[in-house]
C-alpha cells in the first residue's frame, strides 16, 4: 500500500505570469516559428497577389463605369480577403495537429488563452497582408480612395472581425477531414453578415465618408465574436 | 504539505467498438503505481485521460490537494505527462521548447533553471541544436525534462525509456526514484524491467475490467 | 401520448382542406396566391424553430456529454434544413405569381437562404469528423457559436433593400390583418407545422440513437 501522507514538492512559486501574458506567449512562439519559416505568410501573400492581379487584368483595362466603381472594387477586395484568410489563417491550429505538439500545448494552457494568442497572431498577420494589398487593389484598379482613414479604421475592426471568427473555426476544423473545403463553407454564413458590412463601410470610405452605421455593427459583431469564442474554445479544440 | 491525491472513480473508454476498460476506480497519493498491459491494452489513454488530455467515456478522474480539488491551471500544473505522442516544436531548440511552455504555462523559469533541467535529462550538450535535430533518445529525455518542468506533485510516465542507452535509463530512474518519494508518479510500460517494487499496480488486459493490485 | 401522433394526420388533413376551402383569397393578392400563407410561414417559423432546438440541445449537450442530446440537436438541424428549404421554394413560387420573378433580394427571404447555408455547413461539419463523441463536441461549438452571431445574419444581412414581404403578420402596427376565418386556419396551421415538427424530431432522433448503437455493436 502507497505510504502514508508524505510531504508533496514545494509549493509553486507565487510568481507567475497572468493570462495576457500567457497568451502573448501562444502568440510570440506562433510568431516566432513564422519568421523562420514563412509558410503562413507567403501563402496568404501569393494568393492575395494572384487574386488581385487576375482582378486587375480582367477588370483593368477596360474600366468600371464610375457609378458602380466603388461598389464594385469594394465587394471584390472583401471576397479576396475572405478567401485570403480562408487560405492562410487555419495553419495556426492546423499546424500544431499536424506536428503533433497540440498534446504538449493543451497540457501546459487552456484552450480559451491559446485561442487569444492564435487569434492575436492571426489579426497581426491579417493586418499585414492588407496593408499590401489594399494598396496594391487600389492602384491597379484605379480605384481612388475619398478617405484613407475611414478605410484603415474599417480595415482594422473587420479584419479582427475576420480573424477571431476564422481562428475560432480553424480551432474546430483542426481534427476533422478535408479542412481546406469545410472551413470554407462553415465560416461563410457566419462572416457573410461581417463581409456584408464591410464591404458597405468601404463603399462610403471610398465616397469619402466614415459610414457609422455599418461600423457599428462590425464593432458589435467583433465583441460577440469573441467572447464567444473565448467561451467555446475548449469545446471547439479539446479531446 | 498537504499531499497531492489522484482519483479514478469507475472510468470507462470505449472508441467505436468494444470498450479497453471499464469502471476501473483506484485513488494514490504517493508511491509508485505501475499501469501494466499489452499493445492496445489502453494504457496510453488511460494516462491520456489521468492527464486531462482526453475524456473517459464514462466516470471522473479528480486530483485533490487535501480537501480542495483542483482545476483548469492548478490541475495542469500539478499533473507532469510525457507519453509518445509528445512531440516538440522541431524549429526551436531545446530551450527555446522549454522557455515556450515555461511561459505558456504562467511559471517561466529562468534561463539557470532551464539549463539546469537539461543537465538533468543529459541534454547540455545539445542547448542550441533544433530539437528537429535530435535523435529519438535525445528527444525522449526531452520529454522527460518536460513532464518534470513544473516539479509536479504527480508524475504521469508512458513508456518513458523508450529509445534511451543505459545512460538514459539511468536518469529516468533516478527521476522516478526521486518522484516517488516526494510525489507519485504513475508509469506506464509493456516492459516488466520498468517497474521497480510499484506500490500499486493497475493490469489492463482484453478482459473488460481492469485489476488493481496492491 | 401515441393517440396524438394519430390524431395529427386528419388534423392536418383539416388545415390543408381548410387552406383551400375556407377562408376567401386575401385583398391585394393575384388569385388565390394568399393562400401560400398557411403553408409559407408556418414553414418558415419551424425552420428557425429548429435552430433554438438545436442551440439548446448543443448546451445540453456541453453540459452533460449525454449522446441523445447530440442526437436531437443534429435531428433539429436535418429537418429545420428541409422546412427551410420549404419555406423557400413556396416564398420563391409566391414571388413568381405576384411579381413575376422568383427572387428579389428581399431581406427576408435572403436570411432563409443563408439560414440554408447554416444547417447546412453543420452537417458538412459533422460529415467530415468520424469520431463521434468528437463530432458531437464539435458539432455542439459551431452550432452554439453561430447562435452568438445569429442575430447579425438575420437583423443585418438582409437590410440591404426594403422588404416586399407582405405585412398581414409581422407589421409595424403589431396587429393581425387577417379576417376570422383566415386567423383561424392560420394558427390552426402554425400550430399543426409544429406538431409535425415534433413529431419529426422524435421520430428523427430515435432513429439516431438506434444507429449509433447499431455502429458502436457492429465494430
Amino acid at each position: 500500500m502507497a505510504a502514508s501522507v508524505s510531504s508533496s514538492v514545494s509549493p509553486l512559486p507565487s510568481s507567475g505570469w497572468g493570462p495576457l501574458r500567457r497568451a502573448w506567449a501562444v502568440c510570440a512562439k506562433d510568431a516566432a516559428q513564422e519568421l523562420r519559416r514563412r509558410i503562413a505568410a507567403a501563402s496568404l501573400f501569393f494568393f492575395a497577389a494572384t487574386a488581385v492581379t487576375l482582378v486587375s487584368f480582367a477588370v483593368g483595362p477596360f474600366g468600371l463605369p464610375a457609378e458602380a466603381r466603388d461598389r464594385v472594387c469594394s465587394a471584390l477586395l472583401w471576397i479576396i480577403l475572405f478567401f485570403c484568410a480562408a487560405t492562410g489563417l487555419p495553419r495556426a491550429f492546423v499546424r500544431e495537429e499536424e506536428t503533433g505538439t497540440a498534446y504538449a500545448l493543451r497540457k501546459v494552457v487552456s484552450s480559451s488563452l491559446t485561442l487569444a494568442g492564435k487569434t492575436l497572431f492571426n489579426y497581426v498577420l491579417f493586418l499585414a497582408i492588407t496593408a499590401v494589398t489594399v494598396p496594391a487593389f487600389a492602384i491597379l484598379l484605379e480605384w481612388r480612395m475619398g478617405s484613407a482613414g475611414a478605410l484603415v479604421v474599417v480595415m482594422v475592426l473587420g479584419g479582427y472581425g475576420l480573424s477571431v471568427v476564422s481562428t475560432f473555426l480553424a480551432a474546430l476544423v483542426a481534427k476533422a477531414s478535408q479542412k481546406n473545403v469545410l472551413f470554407v463553407v462553415i465560416s461563410f454564413p457566419l462572416l457573410l453578415p461581417l463581409l456584408l458590412s464591410a464591404i458597405t463601410a468601404t463603399i462610403a470610405a471610398a465616397g469619402g465618408e466614415m459610414a457609422s452605421t455599418p461600423i457599428r455593427v462590425i464593432v458589435a459583431y467583433d465583441g460577440a465574436a469573441t467572447c464567444a469564442a473565448y467561451l467555446l474554445a475548449s469545446a471547439a479544440w479539446e479531446d | 504539505m498537504l499531499a497531492t491525491t489522484l482519483e479514478a472513480r469507475e472510468l470507462s473508454k470505449a472508441f467505436a467498438g468494444p470498450p479497453l476498460f471499464t469502471k476501473l476506480s483506484f485513488r494514490a497519493e504517493s508511491g509508485f503505481l505501475a499501469v501494466r498491459g499489452r499493445n492496445g491494452s489502453g494504457k496510453t489513454t488511460l494516462l491520456k485521460i489521468l492527464a486531462s488530455l482526453a475524456h473517459a467515456s464514462s466516470g471522473s478522474v479528480s486530483v485533490r490537494r487535501g480537501d480542495a480539488e483542483l482545476a483548469g491551471d492548478e490541475r495542469r500544473l500539478a499533473v507532469g505527462w510525457a507519453g509518445p505522442d509528445l512531440a516538440f516544436y522541431e524549429d526551436f531548440t531545446a530551450v527555446e521548447n522549454l522557455r515556450f511552455f515555461g511561459r505558456a504555462g504562467g511559471r517561466p523559469a529562468g534561463e539557470a533553471a532551464i539549463a539546469q533541467r537539461l543537465d538533468d535529462v543529459g541534454l547540455s550538450g545539445a542547448f542550441d541544436r533544433r530539437v528537429g535535430a535530435f535523435s529519438t533518445g535525445m528527444k525522449q529525455r526531452l520529454k522527460i525534462a518536460f513532464s518534470l518542468l513544473f516539479d509536479p506533485p504527480i508524475l504521469l510516465l508512458d513508456e518513458p525509456m523508450i529509445g534511451l542507452d543505459a545512460d538514459g535509463r539511468a536518469i529516468v530512474e533516478k527521476a522516478v526514484g526521486a518522484q516517488r518519494r516526494a510525489g507519485l508518479v504513475v508509469l506506464a510500460s509493456n516492459d516488466s524491467r520498468d517497474f521497480l517494487e510499484p506500490d500499486q499496480t493497475i493490469e489492463l488486459g482484453d478482459r473488460e475490467t481492469a485489476d488493481v493490485r496492491r | 401520448m401515441k393517440i396524438l401522433k394519430f390524431l395529427l394526420l386528419p388534423y392536418m388533413a383539416a388545415v390543408i382542406a381548410g387552406a383551400f376551402l375556407w377562408p376567401a383569397p386575401a385583398q391585394g393578392f393575384i388569385g388565390e396566391s394568399s393562400r401560400i400563407v398557411f403553408f409559407h410561414v408556418p414553414c418558415a417559423w419551424t425552420g428557425a424553430l429548429a435552430f433554438l432546438v438545436a442551440a439548446g440541445y448543443s448546451i445540453a449537450y456541453l453540459a452533460t456529454r449525454n449522446p441523445r442530446h447530440d442526437d436531437v440537436a443534429a435531428a433539429a438541424v436535418r429537418i429545420g434544413l428541409l422546412f427551410a428549404v420549404l419555406a423557400l421554394v413556396t416564398g420563391s413560387l409566391f414571388a413568381k405569381v405576384m411579381w413575376g420573378s422568383y427572387w428579389n433580394w428581399d431581406p427576408r427571404e435572403s436570411s432563409f437562404l443563408l439560414l440554408i447555408f447554416l444547417y447546412a455547413a453543420y452537417l458538412f461539419l459533422r460529415a467530415a469528423v468520424e469520431d463521434p463523441e468528437r463530432r458531437a463536441k464539435m458539432s455542439a461549438a459551431y452550432a452554439l457559436f453561430s447562435a452568438v452571431l445569429m442575430p447579425f445574419l438575420f437583423f443585418v444581412a438582409p437590410r440591404i433593400t426594403s422588404s416586399l414581404h407582405p405585412q398581414t403578420v409581422i407589421n409595424s402596427q403589431g396587429k393581425i390583418l387577417m379576417d376570422a376565418p383566415t386567423k383561424a386556419v392560420f394558427f390552426g396551421a402554425l400550430i399543426g407545422f409544429t406538431a409535425v415538427f415534433f413529431w419529426m424530431l422524435s421520430l428523427e432522433s430515435r432513429s439516431a440513437r438506434l444507429e449509433r448503437a447499431a455502429a458502436a455493436a457492429r465494430r
